[in-house]
């Protein structure tokens, strides 16, 4: 079962995902415009790093929450651990 | 139409027309000035924010139907 403590740490890893999800998307929509801005693509690729850091290691601990972060040994988890909507991520 | 009275709203500003150099500009026309790359929100902030750019978070300050 899940402690309470481990609970908290993926909660906390996944509102980091959120956090670093919404800045690679937003830095998206600005360098969209601004093709050639060096700093925005700096920014960009940390921030991408950051979220595949993140990604992985939520999908090596909890499961996968994107396709592409599916590792499957053994077991298809993609489909047979709970949707988001059945609680499956908080 | 030297004095297009933005000189009165702000005093820094001696005739808009000349600063932006408008005169050339077409009326009625909308112009959205250029966005640079400074200073931008931590992602929590951010996040919450709903943008990574502080000079582009404007939450609406008003209530339903009364004037600001």
């Amino acid at each position: 079962m899940m402690t309470n403590q481990n609970q908290m740490e993926r909660y906390k890893l996944y509102q980091w995902i959120h956090m670093v999800s919404f800045a690679v998307n937003d830095i998206t929509l600005y360098l969209d415009t601004h093709p050639e801005d060096q700093e925005a693509m700096e920014y960009f690729n940390h921030f991408k790093e950051l979220r595949m850091q993140a990604l992985n290691e939520y999908a090596c601990q909890y499961g996968p929450l994107t396709i592409d972060t599916a590792s499957p040994q053994g077991k298809w988890l993609w489909s047979t651990q709970p949707m988001p909507w059945e609680g499956g991520c908080f | 139409m030297q004095n297009c009275g933005c000189a009165q709203q702000n005093p820094m500003v001696q005739n808009c027309h000349q600063q932006y150099n408008l005169e050339n500009m077409p009326l009625a026309m909308a112009y959205v000035p250029w966005q640079h790359f400074h200073q931008v929100y931590e992602p929590d902030k951010a996040l919450s924010y709903g943008t990574i750019f502080p000079e582009l978070n404007k939450p609406f300050l008003g209530k339903r139907g009364v004037l600001r």
